[in-house]
């Protein structure tokens, strides 16, 4: 029985991560309403000031808990729908209509805020710090002019599931084989202070539709997280000879200790030649396939259980090394220890894994040749009979 | 506090295998730099810098100085030249143990 490995589940996780985090398009939010959305375990309030400002407080009013979220913007204030208590994107309550004064501890909590590549982004941090400017993502030369489309946005809520799932996806080589349906030939990390970044290059599998099972479908893929939430990936898409440079946007919420918000965008750079529809209509076409990526990832991640100590293989990426970087977000800034940030280079060597998942796609599709065969020739062959082609997971 | 406390004290001891088990030194042919290397074949490597190792690389130095400061995807091709080296010559030794 002490042989029998044991599958360390953990306890979960008490706090929110610190760091930037994304809200959505800032455009969203700016039709002069008050906007709730879930984040940190709550509920937080978004709105647009009369100087186009935009503001984060904590959804509920110091007064008597009203949702903020349900009230109105009243001038430059969010005003509260159950006694009007006005609030200032400051976080001070900047007036009660029907009292003398105000309390001078009429105090909410408020989010610093950022706009970056037409996102809105927000500090956060239980230790209440000073929001950190100097590690904002970057911002992406070109996006936002006509060089590019417009950003696509979706919104997935994700339950059962910690939000660290998604990160530990940036080391995970051989899920884009049996999860995504693409072959990763090349795989590198490098982890360093608040980024972690990873390359890819794959092709679709041939044997495999949806996903990015496309035997004419060629990535090459840099993935970087800029903080616990926020990731930028660069994708350079070469389909049937046809080159894209397509930029998507990966970012969560924590809602809750095994709840998150997914969000993504797509943005391409429109190819010459090519008029702002079409350009549109390939964005959206991307859009689609990445999302349907991460519903696949999805399915994944609400069925398992989490693993504190996952047993590796030589052909597995860092994912120790990943999650003691992700670690350093979750921890009081006073506990962050050199070796969270410390830069570490990691390339998997993909040869092992690439012969054997070119025998495996060989034989699916000769064994679907056959299948197919069959079926054109016997009538009593009818299609629900056709195996789906698959692997074990 | 931790994010995710093991319940195990196996679990930290796996941590400590696959983060720092079989870590040989390299040092650089050509600065002060010192990492950790760690190869399970021929073309995988773990490259492990320390914030010393960092600050005596002088090409890590000049990139810092580029207008949009250092790319964290690049490494240093004196110190991928000098971990080569010390592979072909044996020093680091080529293979896994049990997956890490």
């Amino acid at each position: 029985m002490s042989d029998t490995r044991f599958l360390d589940k953990g306890t979960p996780p008490e706090r929110f991560a610190r760091g930037w985090h994304c809200l959505g398009l800032a455009s969203s939010f700016g039709d002069g309403k008050p906007h709730g959305i879930e984040a940190f375990g709550g509920k937080i309030v978004v709105w647009q000031d009369s100087k186009g400002e935009l503001n984060v407080l904590d959804g509920y009013c110091r007064h008597m808990g009203g949702d903020l979220t349900q009230g109105s913007v009243k001038g430059d204030e969010v005003a509260c729908p159950f006694h009007d208590w006005r609030w200032g994107g400051d976080g001070k309550c900047k007036a009660i209509p029907y009292a003398r004064r105000v309390p001078l501890r009429a105090r909410t909590q408020k989010y610093p805020t950022a706009v970056r590549n037409g996102q809105l982004m927000i500090w956060h941090d239980v230790e209440g710090s000073e929001a950190d400017y100097d590690i904002l993502p970057p911002e992406l030369p070109g996006v936002g002019t006509d060089a590019y489309t417009d950003f696509t946005w979706e919104v997935v809520p994700i339950t059962d599931s910690h939000c660290r799932e998604l990160i530990d996806n940036v080391v995970d080589m051989a899920h884009f084989y049996y999860v995504h349906f693409s072959f990763p030939t090349s795989f590198r990390n490098v982890f360093e202070g608040h980024v972690a970044t990873q390359f890819m290059e794959s092709t679709g599998r041939p044997d495999m539709s949806g996903g990015y099972g496309d035997v004419d479908l060629f990535l090459k893929s840099e993935a970087t997280y800029y903080g616990p939430a926020y990731m930028i990936n660069w994708l350079d898409v070469d389909y049937k000879g046809f080159q894209t440079e397509v930029i998507l946007i990966n970012c969560h919420i924590p809602t809750g200790p095994d709840s998150f918000t997914l969000q993504y965008g797509i943005t391409v750079k429109k190819p010459e030649g090519i008029d702002d529809k079409t350009a549109a209509y390939i964005s959206k076409k991307y859009a689609e396939m990445f999302g349907g990526g991460f519903l696949q990832d999805v399915h994944i991640w609400k069925n398992k259980v989490p693993v504190q100590n996952p047993l590796l293989c030589e052909e597995d990426g860092p994912v120790n090394q990943l999650r003691r970087w992700y670690e350093q977000f979750n921890v009081d800034k006073a506990d962050i220890h050199p070796e969270m940030t410390d830069r570490f280079e990691f390339e998997v060597d993909t040869t092992k894994a690439n012969e054997y998942w070119q025998v495996e796609v060989a034989e699916n599709l000769a064994r679907k040749a056959a299948e197919d065969a069959e079926a054109d020739k016997g009538e009593g062959a009818d299609s629900d009979s056709t195996p789906p082609v698959m692997t074990g997971t | 506090m931790a994010s995710f406390v093991p319940t195990s004290a196996d679990t930290l001891e796996d941590q400590r295998l696959y983060t720092r088990a079989r870590l040989t030194e390299v040092a650089c042919l050509d600065c002060l730099a010192t990492v950790g290397v760690k190869k399970n074949s021929e073309h995988h490597t773990s490259i492990q810098w320390s914030e010393d190792a960092l600050r005596a690389c002088p090409e890590f130095s000049r990139m810092s100085q580029r207008p949009e400061g250092r790319p964290v995807r690049e490494g240093c091709p004196r110190m991928q030249a000098s971990i080569d080296a010390a592979a072909r010559e044996g020093q680091v030794p080529i293979g896994a143990e049990d997956g890490y």
